[in-house]
């Protein structure tokens, strides 16, 4: 022992002092799981940009597949088609991605609050309802939009709007930016819904009485105690929007394509399909810089300010606000805003998914064939209706267990990310965890599919070869929505106050009592959001796992596209209203789950 | 400040470290071609006794027995006809379950090539149209062979068997509104190009839609002939500075013609067949679309065929068994199943339909087809796709806008 020189004795016990801090500790566990999962795959990605493939043979015949390159970044930025495969969509993306963010940002955080702090009628409903839009397939919101303003241009039967009005809309209002900023607006605003609304539910109204008793306007309040309060949740769901909106296909390409208004997500598609993978690859990087850019502005935002703790050991108390005389025009905005995002494109699906023949919207012509008819060879290749069909019947099966698993996963994984970012601020290591959590999001799911297809088909490190296993997909799909839970577990954690896990130290809880008993119930409703969106993408996965898939782990998405092509798009529709219909369910179950878990803690709260 | 930058320098050396990590496996991931053939696939060929070991007669009865012990097969289709060809299959050969799997061509050729590198093989047979990176990639690394049944050997033209079976033709050709129009409003492709037809004419995009950038290659590739229609109706054509020549001219006229760009191949016919336009659009689609018009009996489109220079470009689906399939006889019974009877039969049932014909000389054309050689049709090249298909996709590029 007296060997040990007393530095060294220092440093030991500083390193078991950290060693004991558990945020430390999976921090470093957190940051070799990611290692594996998300930095060794980019990696890859980037690899692929900076050599030559064996497809690149037909456009360099002298090149050798393997050896280093910078072919393909010179062509990506200098070269004949530069412009429009590559600046101007990224303009477009750009534009239409902060278009979208802002109307989604404005949606979002007005319904919240009437929502959580107002009188207005059917509360309770339009927070289960809140969340449709990000359940429906984003094409779906985009369908109604050409259903009400399509021109000849589409060719496809005029709108309503010209039904109504007798004139045509102009082409911007039927396609390009426009229309897509605002279906790619309506179909994102759930992310700042969810993620707001928990954060409202947990400031204490008297914090802002506070205020009130002080002297402080309406507007000081609000500029000064609840923003500065929220502003975590806020910044969360606009990266979250920003990121999704700019890697989203279907949508920018239905709207756009028609005027020739690209972006860079259809040119990733394009790419990857024409087997110019590196191609493809650099523009999504291109994608995950502007995304890593609004992660680093953020984290510069919310570093550089005093954070404010919201989750005390107290009660909560939420206070109402009466609306007043607004209190009709707030109702008309709110369920206004549920028919155009919500009703119209269910109804349109559910009405689509009864139609005998699929040109013919007359009453006469509804079936519920599709749905729950015995095989006819006259209909659909002699398909039995999907609630007879033990092949739909497994798929769904599949997509339940698989988004469940993921699920839990992602609250596991929201908590350690919350933890290590919140507890460390500051330290290299609660950055690089941050920073990395979000990068998944950003490579595009077929690329990230593909990826994971080439590294898990043999055996890696103690790894066995994955490929065709079921915890492959799990394992994909909560990587892939790792921004989801991540996001969600540090904002709720940056309200948690640490006088709650240190009074529990001082009482000699070990780590894991602590996280199970003190910290998992405080941030349980914060964290939900997020687990909740995780659930939500699984579900509708189809372009992350196609390539991962086997005959016995199909999902119900990997179903429809199947009808689609042969011909009975009633099916697919039904299939997607099945799936919407289990979300809902799943969204339901967890709201239960919550307002149990809100009480508890209420009541121990006057407890205390 | 310091911070700050202390980020973005870590993110950006984990980027390198893993880069850097990457690259040492990547040897591995780029095989070069080699025309030699690994002892393990030459012993792999011995015993599926496929390439110069196959059968010389076609035995269906000691296949199905050898194919019963193998128990199953896995199918990658770009066609999810195959879940009904599938059943018949179990039918007929009780003991033997066909694993299918429906996905993009693209999506097969990533698969096929990430297990052959891998050396993890779970596919037995793949059926996609995507022949020439199958040719091109595939073929020549030995990750995949080619099966003819010895029995249809004799029924199908060599270029439709040789260096891969080919199963049956689609073709790409031009639509009109039967309604609006009692005979075919275009007779030559450069209508499509004129001030008449402007933002009229539907294309699926090229750049999403694979086949119909093969489309353009092949337009591209007959400059002659395109060059030789323009002549007969339109006079000297003038090509733009440039451009390469009249394939690629007639493109970007196209282009240029405010052509519709659509997401799908129904996207073009349901616009083109709705009933009640006073100017409906003309456009380029799959000919099997036809059978659209059982689901949704109001549409009016109809093929038109006699247009100058061409009225169809051909494509076809292939079949080939990827290296190392674990179950190589079931495989070749599946293929012989597929490729149907002098009827048609259950194997190519979903196929024989308007739109479609088989490769199979001895098979008459389904109902309302006419016979290949009464078809103004052109064969793709697949070595020209191979080698020109990037050139044209920048070519479209350049002039979407």
């Amino acid at each position: 022992m007296a060997l040990v020189s007393p530095a060294l004795t220092v440093r030991l016990h500083r390193l078991r002092y950290s060693l004991s801090r558990p945020h430390v500790v999976i921090g470093l566990v957190l940051a070799a799981v990611l290692a594996v999962l998300v930095v060794a795959p980019l990696g890859q990605l980037v690899a692929t940009t900076l050599v030559w493939s064996d497809e690149d043979l037909r456009m360099a015949p002298d090149a050798t597949p393997g050896s280093w390159t910078a072919y393909h970044w010179i062509r990506g930025f200098a070269s004949e088609t530069s412009r429009n495969a590559l600046y101007l969509p990224l303009r477009n993306s750009l534009v239409t991605a902060t278009g979208a963010s802002m109307a989604a940002l404005a949606i979002g955080a007005l319904l919240a609050w009437l929502v959580v702090r107002t009188d207005l009628p059917g509360r309770g409903l339009l927070q289960t309802l809140g969340v449709v839009p990000y359940i429906l397939p984003s094409w779906t919101i985009a369908l109604v939009w050409l259903t009400l303003f399509r021109n000849a241009r589409a060719g496809a039967g005029v709108g309503l709007f010209e039904y109504l009005t007798g004139s045509p809309p102009p082409d911007w209002l039927a396609y390009g930016p426009v229309p897509i900023v605002a279906v790619l607006g309506l179909h994102y605003f759930p992310f700042t819904f969810l993620l707001l609304a928990a954060a409202m539910r947990s400031v204490d109204a008297s914090l802002e009485e506070s205020g009130e008793v002080l002297g402080a306007r309406a507007g000081m309040i609000l500029r000064r105690i609840t923003l500065p309060l929220l502003l975590p949740a806020l910044l969360s769901a606009l990266v979250l929007t920003l990121s999704k909106a700019l890697g989203t296909f279907g949508t920018p390409y239905l709207l756009g394509l028609p005027v020739r208004y690209f972006t860079l997500s259809t040119m990733i598609y394009s790419n990857i399909v024409s087997r110019a993978a590196a191609a493809g690859y650099i523009l999504a990087l291109l994608l995950i810089a502007i995304s890593a850019l609004t992660v680093y502005a953020n984290q510069r935002m919310i570093g550089a300010r005093r954070s404010f703790v919201t989750i005390t050991g107290r009660g909560v108390r939420s206070r109402t606000v009466g609306l007043g005389r607004w209190r009709g025009a707030a109702a008309v905005f709110a369920w206004g805003l549920i028919a155009i995002s919500v009703f119209l494109p269910l109804a349109l699906l559910v009405w689509e998914s009864l139609m005998r023949y699929s040109d013919n919207y007359s009453l006469g012509n509804l079936t519920l064939h599709f749905w729950v008819g015995s095989p006819d060879l006259a209909i659909a290749d002699g398909e039995a209706g999907i609630l007879r069909n033990r092949q739909i019947l497994g798929a769904a099966w599949n997509s339940i267990r698989l988004s469940l698993s993921v699920a839990v996963l992602s609250a596991v994984a929201g908590i350690a990310v919350g933890l290590t970012v919140v507890k460390g601020r500051g330290t290299l290591l609660a950055k690089s965890v941050e920073q990395v959590s979000f990068l998944p999001y950003l490579v595009p799911s077929i690329a990230f599919g593909a990826i994971y297809l080439a590294v898990f088909l043999r055996s890696w490190g103690p790894l066995p070869a994955l490929y065709g296993s079921f915890a492959l997909l799990v394992m994909i799909c909560a990587v892939k929505n790792l921004p989801f839970a991540s996001r969600s577990g540090i904002a709720a954690m940056m309200q948690v106050s640490g006088e709650l896990e240190e009074a529990s130290v001082v009482l000699g809880a070990p780590l894991w009592l602590r996280l199970r008993r003190v910290l998992a119930p405080l941030v349980a409703s914060g964290l939900l959001s997020g687990v909740l969106l995780a659930f939500i993408s699984t579900m509708r996965e189809l372009s992350l796992i196609i390539l991962l898939i086997t005959p016995a782990t199909r999902t119900l998405t990997t179903m429809t596209f199947r009808y689609t092509e042969q011909g009975a798009p009633q099916f697919a529709n039904a299939i997607i209203v099945l799936l919407i219909a289990l979300i809902l369910a799943g969204e339901i179950a967890a709201r239960r789950l919550e307002a149990r878990a809100h009480a508890t803690r209420r009541s121990e709260g006057v407890v205390a | 400040m310091r911070k700050h930058c202390k980020t973005a320098l870590l993110t950006a050396a984990a980027l390198v470290a893993a880069s850097a990590m990457v690259a040492v496996a990547l040897p591995a991931l780029a095989q070069p071609a080699s025309p030699t053939l690994s002892q393990a696939t030459q012993e792999w060929l011995r015993a599926a006794r496929l390439g110069p070991h196959a059968e010389p007669r076609f035995d269906v009865e000691a296949l199905y027995a050898q194919a019963k012990k193998e128990g199953a097969v896995a199918v990658y289709s770009y066609s999810s006809r195959i879940h009904a060809i599938a059943s018949t299959f179990e039918k007929q050969y009780p003991g033997i379950k066909v694993n299918a799997f429906d996905l993009d061509g693209a999506e097969i050729i990533t698969k096929v090539l990430a297990e052959q590198r891998a050396r993890n093989y779970q596919s037995d047979l793949i059926f996609l149209p995507e022949v020439a990176t199958v040719k091109h990639l595939l073929m020549p690394r030995g990750m995949v062979f080619n099966y003819v049944p010895p029995d249809l050997i004799t029924k199908i033209p060599r270029q439709y068997r040789e260096p891969l079976l080919a199963r049956q033709f689609s073709f790409r050709v031009v639509f009109y509104n039967s309604e609006r129009h009692a005979t075919p409003p275009v007779g030559n492709l450069w209508d499509l190009t004129q001030p008449e037809w402007k933002g009229r004419v539907m294309l699926p995009d090229p750049l999403k839609i694979p086949e119909y950038l093969s489309f353009l290659v092949t337009i591209a590739q007959r400059s002659g002939d395109m060059a030789k229609a323009h002549q007969q109706k339109y006079g000297d054509l003038r090509i733009a500075p440039g451009v390469e020549g009249a394939g690629y001219e007639w493109i970007r006229r196209l282009l240029a013609n405010d052509l519709i760009i659509a997401p799908s191949t129904d996207a073009v016919t349901n616009a083109i067949g709705r009933t009640g336009q006073t100017a409906p659009p003309i456009g380029i689609s799959a000919w099997s679309r036809v059978r659209d018009k059982i689901r949704a009996p109001a549409l009016r489109f109809e093929p038109a065929l006699a247009v100058d220079p061409v009225g169809a470009v051909s494509d076809i689906a292939i079949l080939a068994i990827p290296a190392h399939a674990p179950h190589p006889a079931a495989a070749k019974l599946l293929i012989r199943w597929l490729m149907g009877d002098e009827k048609g039969g259950q194997g190519f049932t979903p196929f024989y339909i308007e739109g479609h014909l088989p490769t199979r000389v001895d098979v008459p054309p389904p109902p309302g087809m006419p016979l290949l050689h009464h078809l103004k049709v052109w064969d793709q090249d697949y070595d020209a796709i191979w080698k020109t298909s990037s050139r044209v996709r920048d070519f479209w590029i350049r002039h979407l806008r």
